[in-house]
């Protein structure tokens, strides 16, 4: 009953092979925030440490810009 | 090998929305300074007005400008002191590359469509609408492509949410 089957989770970036994250993809930067605008821990998504590293500067440098919230209640 | 050290730069900057027409103007300034001293544009992206997802100094909208150059210290230095006392400038961010990219970025692309969304929603201000329509006209058949990739990609995402949970 407590053996919930999980799937197996894997670094999206690591399979696919990245040069580098572009902090100009939000589609792709969007899959590891939460609801509120924070990332994703890698202990919960998966990323490898070093594609974690380039995630975080590449959400930072676009929150810098304005192309995504740094969270979710920035007065009006 | 040249004398002067020359370095790869992404450059992107906000301009106020009131200031949208100077646009144009100040990226013709910007290239005269870089080609001055022999610098070199690889790649200059017009984003145009785009909604902020937060916002600044009570602005909501912002034109975006992205560049890729490669220039020497000194220029790169006039530049960013160009940013600084322009006052249309609200925000620029600088980072260095280590080569020349050219393929054009994700959010040129993505662009086209929210401009779309937006003329069929109609809440376009007026000022608006005379600059957008001239390049919308060519980018339409991109639109509807990209919206088709959109969707799968938001589809995974709500999965992936799930999952987590």
């Amino acid at each position: 009953m407590s053996r919930f089957f999980r799937r197996r989770k894997f670094c999206r970036f690591t399979a696919e092979n990245v040069k580098e994250i572009d902090y100009k993809d939000l589609a792709v930067l969007k899959n590891y925030l939460s609801e509120n605008g924070k990332i994703v821990p890698s202990r919960i998504t998966g990323t490898k440490a070093r594609y974690q590293r380039q995630l975080s500067t590449a959400i930072k440098r676009a929150r810098l810009l304005a192309l995504i919230p740094y969270c979710d209640s920035h007065h009006p | 090998m040249r004398s002067i050290e020359v370095r790869h730069y992404e450059i992107v900057f906000l301009v106020h929305p009131d200031q949208s027409e100077q646009v144009s103007g100040m990226i013709e300034r910007y290239r005269t300074l870089i080609e001055a001293k022999d610098g070199k544009i690889h790649r200059l992206e017009d984003w145009g007005r785009r909604q902020l997802a937060y916002p600044i100094h009570k602005i909501h909208k912002a034109h975006y400008v992205l560049m890729n150059i490669e220039c020497s210290q000194e220029v790169l230095d006039e530049l960013t002191s160009a940013f600084r006392f322009n006052d249309a400038v609200i925000r620029n961010l600088v980072i260095v590359r280590d080569e020349a990219v050219t393929e054009p970025s994700p959010l040129i692309k993505s662009k086209d469509e929210r401009d779309e969304s937006m003329r069929r929603g109609g809440s376009d201000d007026a000022t608006e609408g005379a600059p957008a329509s001239d390049e919308s006209i060519e980018d339409e058949p991109a639109s509807d492509e990209e919206e088709a990739t959109a969707a799968p990609s938001d589809a995974a995402a709500q999965a992936s949410i799930a999952e987590r949970i």
